[in-house]
């Protein structure tokens, strides 16, 4: 007998917003001049903050940091379609959007200068901190989603993950648990292209990597990741879907890793300098003020005070982030359970001559 | 005088008691908790429709429904990953892996976030999950059913760790355990699971956790140890006492947190004590004991401190088991040795 | 204040870095965060942002120079500011102390075990050894009689009451009392007891250390022992007891007041001899196991009654071996009351660390010549031995003089008590 098809599916790609700055207008969100500008303005106090952040490593003051540069379309747009009740679960490139969910700029730098206090964020603050372990994030993404849908509440939840962790074991896990339970999850890939020195072809066969999502029989697509416009519109798509029950969506966001894996690397040693330069072409910071310009919602002068209140504003983070006094010397003891059990106090009293608050 | 009997007057003093095993007794934790609280849920392989393939969630299913009690895919990193998000995020998922053998995929999840989330955060986000392991030697089973692996667990600073004996401690311990706001690893002893019955309160109870119990007392050596071992140590304490031996048996009942009092004053009225465990030897939890009881009752002891245990090799197929797992006559060999020191 | 900018770590555990180039120089205004030099590291060759802004004061390291993680690079401060005056707290870049590393060919922070050591020490359990500590019984001189030659609780408790060891349960030599066959004809083997052993150290050492000199002299006691009679009726219708030595002890004392040094000991480290400003003085009790001495502590503010009472309770204690270790130290001088078992004088060994110690011999009835005639007096030789080494022959001499001419006089001694 001839064979039959038994399943077959097609991945699509969503783009809006090109690098010179026009638009489809019909498939532009109605998101209005202040939000949009709004974003623009997200954006680059997101760049500032990782330049200024790469430097301080550079003076000793931060601890290795993983830059955003290049990616900041991805963080404003998926954080613009968030409701406040939905929940962030990082990875670890996401420092834009977990300020903009909520988490204090300063317990950012503080985090990455290797203060604890940098992960506990405010109350009502619906951020999960920074998982290290790559991809373990993607199961705690599911079973947030899963825990809004039993306790009813009317929330999605978004993870994160780069395009490294989707070989990781827990990333196939995930997905197919947010399948079968039906999650309200929506997982975001930034795709930047590079797993420090490893491209993507060597990561994974897939042509992309949204269609991985076949596999778990939940819908995926891939957007431009350095179109705000694209991921802005594929976000609510997916959360608002999420939200009415529909279950989880994979959204592949391609971008690219302008700066070094971390502080740590040299990624001048295993890529070529013309494709960086090409990406920056790309830059996504660079299309959306071309946009508003084009719009006339933007100029010289907006940009140059858009610049220097952003410096001012990472200035002010630094300050308060190296503003916090040591922590107690009995914190590394406290924190372990809910009650100091008697062998940590005893460590504790070893550890701080007896002197710990 | 059983366990069951000494604390049944505290807890039950109406006296309504049924016998139940291991496994029934964890049953019933579980649905009493789960009555009491609905944010507890059950999760793992087989756990619903099944009843748990040892039947330790039998018919819970039929009560609280597929919401809550969640039949898993295979995948035991994501039981584990999934709960952490549950746990962080208002739930008490209660998430059994099947065999302590297959806990390594969930390692990761365990040890870099289970154990470490509320210290990461300070903790703005805890994690009150347990995770329930049949654990140990002696059914015959397969490669990989027979595993004791608390060891890892106990120097993996974030965990409680707790295992019964007992029907009585099982179901006052996972209550417990549930109820507890941080990460527990539950241990359950498979193969006593059906071994016994012992007349247990029907009603709710706990019993508390970093507390250990003497289920028989003595004066001339101690024996320290927990879950299914315990037993064979009271079978040794029967047979030596026919020697004019009076064997003391300290049940830890939980690893972490040690109760170290109760067994630092049974050693210092002995001056001799045995651990026992399943675990292999080297760098199992009985060297834990050893240096905690040199270092706080070094000045009370008449010989040093000897481990039965598993041997330093990987837990043998069914046929070699029985030389494997430490035996009544090794514990007394092991007796007699501290006494002639 | 000037500021120092130290090279940090850059990328995650690197130590060292090679400076490429300069990008300022002395007395340049720098901005911050403007780059100022860049170096070369294992990993990548970096800028280096300035962390504050000001005046480029001095440049410590040149192009191509190498250096460490915490080298001073640059200071910052002032215009005209001198490079000398420096904030000590550098920003935020506190880098830990790293210990260096041992120099190549030093010795081991620890000796390496004593192997020979090991084989001479003593087996006890640890209960056991404190046991030992706090009875003052040195292990090394107890004969185990435990497993494999360990020492037990009942070992120590016996070597603290002095008495001899048992009969070992698994003997090590051959049991008390056994003939045995040499070459030159039959033998009988007896186990030396703890307390011989330690006797035999303790004089072995002081006849070793000190330079023993022994100066005889010998008193008219006729008086003495009248009075000593007198006393000895009234004291033991009362219930007591009496004797004749609690007068030599209060002799002793008046005359040690006299000369100190001979109630002393010498700290040679120092350089210094220890003249003791209380009087215990050791009295020797002989025992059928051996010599010991008990202490009666502070002497000199004891009437003889009670010195009397107390001499006679150590002197049974001591045979019973149920003195304290307290009882048998601190003391400052001896007496050896030897008479009571004959012979004319002898030459007593030093109670080390004293640096003397007094012998009283039998008191005999002896003629004498007193004012050209014969007369039949109780007469009796003292003897004392003392280290030549710090008390010379004459204030042996002396000493003793005083000492005779209190026990012949005894209304002497009383108006000098």
């Amino acid at each position: 007998m001839p064979k039959t098809q038994v399943y077959h599916a097609v991945t699509e790609r969503l783009e809006i917003l090109g690098p010179d700055g026009t638009v489809d207008k019909d498939l532009l969100p109605e998101l209005g001049e202040e939000r949009v500008r709004s974003m623009y303005l997200d954006m680059i106090r997101m760049r500032a903050m990782d330049d200024k952040a790469l430097k301080l490593q550079r003076q000793g003051r931060m601890g290795t940091w993983p830059p955003i540069k290049g990616q900041e379309a991805i963080q404003a747009g998926v954080a613009q379609a968030m409701a406040d009740d939905d929940w962030l679960i990082p990875a670890f490139r996401e420092h834009g959007i977990m300020w903009l969910r909520g988490v204090p700029a300063h317990l950012i730098y503080a985090y990455w200068a290797g203060d604890e206090r940098g992960s506990a964020f405010p109350e009502g603050v619906r951020v999960f901190p920074v998982a290290v372990p790559v991809g373990s994030q993607w199961q705690h993404g599911t079973g947030v989603g899963l825990s809004l849908k039993l306790r009813g509440e009317d929330a999605v939840a978004v993870t994160f993950g780069g395009d490294g962790s989707t070989s990781e074991g827990d990333f196939h896990e995930a997905m197919n648990c947010a399948g079968v339970f039906r999650t309200p999850c929506v997982f975001v890939i930034q795709n930047n292209q590079w797993a420090i020195s490893v491209p993507l072809h060597q990561q994974t066969a897939s042509e992309t990597l949204a269609q991985k999502a076949h596999a778990y029989g939940i819908p995926g697509v891939q957007v431009d990741g350095n179109d705000v416009f694209a991921v802005y519109s594929a976000a609510a798509e997916a959360i608002d879907n999420a939200r009415r029950g529909g279950g989880p969506t994979l959204i592949e966001a391609v971008t690219y890793r302008l700066g070094d894996h971390t502080t740590a690397d040299d990624a001048s040693r295993y890529r070529e300098d013309e494709e960086v330069e090409a990406w920056a072409e790309r830059d996504p910071i660079v299309r959306l003020r071309s946009f508003l310009e084009q719009r006339g919602w933007w100029d010289a002068d907006r940009e140059q005070a858009a610049q220097s209140e952003a410096q001012t504003w990472v200035d002010r983070m630094v300050a308060e982030a190296e503003a916090m006094p040591p922590q107690d010397a009995g914190d590394i003891f406290t924190h372990m359970y809910a009650e100091l059990p008697p062998n940590l106090a005893e460590q504790m009293a070893e550890a701080t001559g007896g002197e710990s608050s | 005088m059983s366990t069951a009997e000494i604390h049944a007057v505290e807890t039950d003093p109406a006296g309504a008691t049924e016998k139940l095993t291991i496994a029934q007794a964890v049953r019933d934790a579980m649905r009493d908790e789960m009555r009491r609280d609905a944010s507890v849920v059950i999760l793992g392989e087989d756990v619903g429709v099944d009843g748990g393939v040892f039947r330790a969630t039998d018919g819970l299913i039929d009560e609280f429904g597929a919401e809550r009690v969640i039949d898993t895919p295979l995948a035991e990193s994501a039981i584990i990953g999934m709960s952490v998000g549950m746990a962080a995020t208002g739930m008490r998922p209660v998430a059994e892996i099947q065999f302590m053998g297959f806990v390594y995929p969930a390692v990761n999840q365990l040890l870099a976030h289970a154990a470490r989330l509320r210290n990461r955060t300070r903790g703005v986000l805890t994690v009150p999950m347990v995770v329930r392991m049949p654990y140990g030697g002696g059914i015959h089973p397969p490669e990989h059913h027979s595993e004791s692996y608390e060891s890892l667990f106990l120097n993996s600073p974030g965990f409680k760790v707790v295992v019964p004996s007992n029907p009585y401690d099982a179901k006052g311990l996972l209550a417990a355990a549930i109820r507890d706001p941080d990460p527990v690893l539950f241990m359950e002893p498979k193969r006593i699971y059906r071994a016994f019955r012992d007349e247990i309160p029907t009603e709710p109870f706990t019993v508390p956790l970093g507390v250990a119990s003497v289920p028989h007392a003595g004066d001339d050596v101690t024996l320290i140890s927990w879950g299914a071992m315990v037993r064979v140590c009271l079978d040794t304490a029967d047979m030596l006492a026919r020697e004019d031996v009076s064997v003391e048996v300290v049940d830890l009942r939980t690893l972490n947190p040690l109760d170290r009092s109760t067994m630092l004053a049974s050693v210092t009225k002995t001056g001799r004590a045995v651990v026992v465990h399943e675990a292999p030897r080297t760098g199992g939890f009985g060297a834990e004991i050893a240096a905690l009881i040199a270092e706080h009752a070094l000045l009370h002891l008449e010989a040093p401190v000897k481990r039965v245990a598993g041997y330093d090799v990987v837990f043998p197929l069914a046929k070699n088991e029985k030389r494997y797992l430490p035996t009544r006559d090794r514990i007394a060999t092991a007796v007699r040795e501290t006494l002639e020191f | 204040m000037a500021f120092v900018f130290n090279f940090p770590d850059v990328g995650e555990g690197i130590h060292e870095g090679r400076v490429v180039e300069w990008l300022v120089g002395e007395g340049d205004t720098v901005a911050e965060d403007q780059a100022l030099v860049k170096v070369e590291t294992d990993k990548a060759v970096v800028e280096l942002p300035s962390p504050k802004a000001g005046s480029v004061l001095r440049l410590h390291v040149g192009s191509d120079a190498d250096i460490e993680v915490g080298d001073p690079l640059v200071t910052i401060g002032e215009p005209g500011e001198s490079a000398d005056d420096v904030a000590q707290k550098s920003a935020r870049a506190e880098l830990t102390e790293v210990p260096a590393p041992p120099a190549p060919g030093s010795p081991p922070s620890e000796a390496a075990p004593d192997a020979s050591k090991a084989d001479r020490r003593p087996l006890a359990t640890p209960k056991t050894r404190a046991m030992a500590r706090r009875l003052g019984v040195d292990l090394a001189t107890v004969t185990g009689t435990g497993s494999n030659g360990r020492i037990t609780d009942d070992d120590v408790q016996r070597a603290a009451d002095g008495a001899s060891a048992p009969a070992p349960s698994r003997p090590t030599s051959a049991p008390i009392g056994v003939a045995d066959s040499t070459a030159d004809g039959e033998v009988e083997r007896v186990p030396l007891s703890h307390l011989r052993k330690v006797i035999a150290g303790a004089m072995r050492e002081s006849k070793q250390t000190a330079a023993h000199v022994t100066h005889v002299d010998e008193a008219d006691v006729t008086e003495l022992y009248s009075q000593y009679r007198a006393v000895k009726e009234s004291v033991e219708a009362d219930g007591g007891r009496f004797t004749l030595l609690p007068f030599f002890v209060k002799a002793l004392v008046t005359v040690l007041k006299r000369y100190p040094m001979f109630n002393a000991s010498i700290d040679e480290d120092r350089g210094e001899m220890v003249l003791k400003r209380y009087y215990n003085i050791g009295i020797a009790v002989d025992t059928p196991e051996g010599l010991i001495v008990p202490v009666i502590r502070n002497a000199d503010r004891k009437d003889m009654i009670e010195l009397s009472d107390e001499i006679a309770d150590l002197a049974a204690r001591a045979r019973r071996r149920e003195l304290d270790l307290d009882e048998l130290r601190g003391g400052t001088c001896t007496v050896t009351n030897i008479g009571p078992l004959g012979g004319v004088f002898a030459t007593p060994i030093i109670n080390q660390p004293e640096l003397a110690i007094v012998g009283l011999h039998k008191i005999q009835d002896r003629p004498v010549v007193r004012d050209g005639e014969i007369v039949v007096r109780k007469m009796m030789y003292l003897s004392v031995s003392f280290d030549h080494r710090w008390i010379d022959g004459a204030d042996g001499a002396r000493f003793m003089s005083d000492l005779v001419e209190l026990v012949s006089t005894p209304g002497l001694l009383m108006a000098r008590l």
